[in-house]
């Protein structure tokens, strides 16, 4: 996987159950970038828009999070609730002529590796298609 | 409760365009509860605004803050200096928080972070409708609890308009006839004679058309 910097940085919020494996063995093994910041929740019903502003503001080129399949969720509701939190999140980069696709939301199997990998793929190509947020 | 929601972003930075420090002042009454204005809407807000500016290329220092009321004097007393720290306030309050600040502080410069718009009921999570226009008369007692003066949209007294189509409104076939609503309701409670009963033209002087509405409680003054 590419994984050089020119991307720019991704940030991943991810709950305990869809990230078991600790990022530095991704990372170590090359299955994901140096440029991935890795931010672990109890579960992603507790993101908040704000975080996921934050995350910009803080020179990320987007952001995704991570959850179980809504009807998996081990607290029942929190990836749905982190869903519409991420659709807020598009909303308002769209008032700021910011592209929404810089934000997304996975759901994704517990505890498999492929689908958040996938997700970070995903992510580097919509943010090499859509060039630089911020200056270098 | 006073319904309001927040104003484009846009118009928002349009707004502060110049302000290097800025005061993000949520509310903990109404505007809390519907979702527009309280801690939460602040913290997204000042976040948006940063990452908005931060594009712009120009930076701006925000502090957030939430106070209890801000239509009430004592809990605006601390924003009287507070205030005077920042290039401006921005309100996320109801337009009387920010005339009240307006008023209370000066050589503060306050600005509205919302659209003040109806006094309405909570449908659902996230759906609010208005219900009551504040017209100072009320006449409920004479149309089954059901307002035509907020909810008719040509405002009849003597409704309905005789346009409704299968119970819609024609102005807006999204919502009910209230006109439709009240007859049904004055049946079912065997009151339709009320129907009968032509309403007189109404005074409006206490609906705010004879000037801003102001009310003193003699037994309640200090
Ligand atoms: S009649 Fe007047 S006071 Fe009564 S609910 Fe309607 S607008 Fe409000
Ligand atoms: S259709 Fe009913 S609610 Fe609409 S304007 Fe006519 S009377 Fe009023």
């Amino acid at each position: 996987m590419d994984s050089n910097l020119q991307t720019g940085k991704i940030v991943a919020f991810c709950c305990n159950y869809t990230a078991t494996v600790a990022p530095e063995t991704l990372r170590e093994a090359g299955l994901i970038p140096a440029n991935l910041e890795f931010r672990k929740l109890p579960c992603t019903g507790r993101i908040e828009v704000p975080a996921l502003l934050d995350a910009f503001e803080g020179g990320a080129e987007a952001v995704f999070v991570a959850g179980c399949h809504e009807n998996e969720c081990h607290n029942l509701s929190g990836s749905r609730r982190a869903g519409k939190r991420v659709k807020y999140t598009k909303e308002i980069l769209e008032e700021l002529d910011i592209d929404p696709s810089r934000v997304e939301m996975f759901f994704v199997n517990r505890a498999e590796t492929e689908p958040i990998i996938e997700a970070v793929r995903e992510m580097t190509r919509r943010i090499s298609k859509l060039g630089r947020l911020h200056a270098i | 409760m006073i319904i309001a929601e927040r104003k484009p972003l846009k118009e928002i930075l349009e707004m502060i365009s110049g302000v290097e420090k800025l005061l993000i002042l949520g509310c903990r009454g109404c505007v809390a509860v519907c979702s527009a204005g309280g801690d939460k809407e602040v913290a997204i807000l000042a976040s948006a605004l940063r990452l908005g500016r931060k594009k712009a290329g120009k930076p701006i220092e925000i502090h957030e803050d939430t106070y209890i009321r801000q239509c009430d004097p004592e809990y605006l007393e601390p924003l009287k200096e507070e205030g005077k720290k920042y290039d401006a306030v921005l309100s996320m309050a109801c337009g009387v928080g920010v005339n009240f600040i307006a008023e209370c502080c000066p050589g503060v410069r306050v600005m509205p972070a919302l659209n003040t718009s109806f006094y309405g009921a909570n449908l659902s999570s996230g759906e609010w409708a208005e219900m009551c226009a504040g017209c100072g008369a009320c006449i409920l007692h004479l149309t089954g609890g059901l307002c035509p003066v907020a909810r008719c949209a040509k405002h009849l007294s003597n409704g309905p308009c005789g346009g409704s189509v299968g119970g819609r409104c024609e102005v807006d076939p999204s919502v009910p006839c209230i006109w439709q609503k009240i007859y049904e309701r004055l049946t079912s409670l065997k009151q339709d004679q009320l129907l009968r009963k032509i309403m007189p033209m109404r005074d409006w002087r206490p609906a705010g058309h004879g000037g801003p509405r102001h009310r003193i409680r003699e037994d309640l003054l200090p």
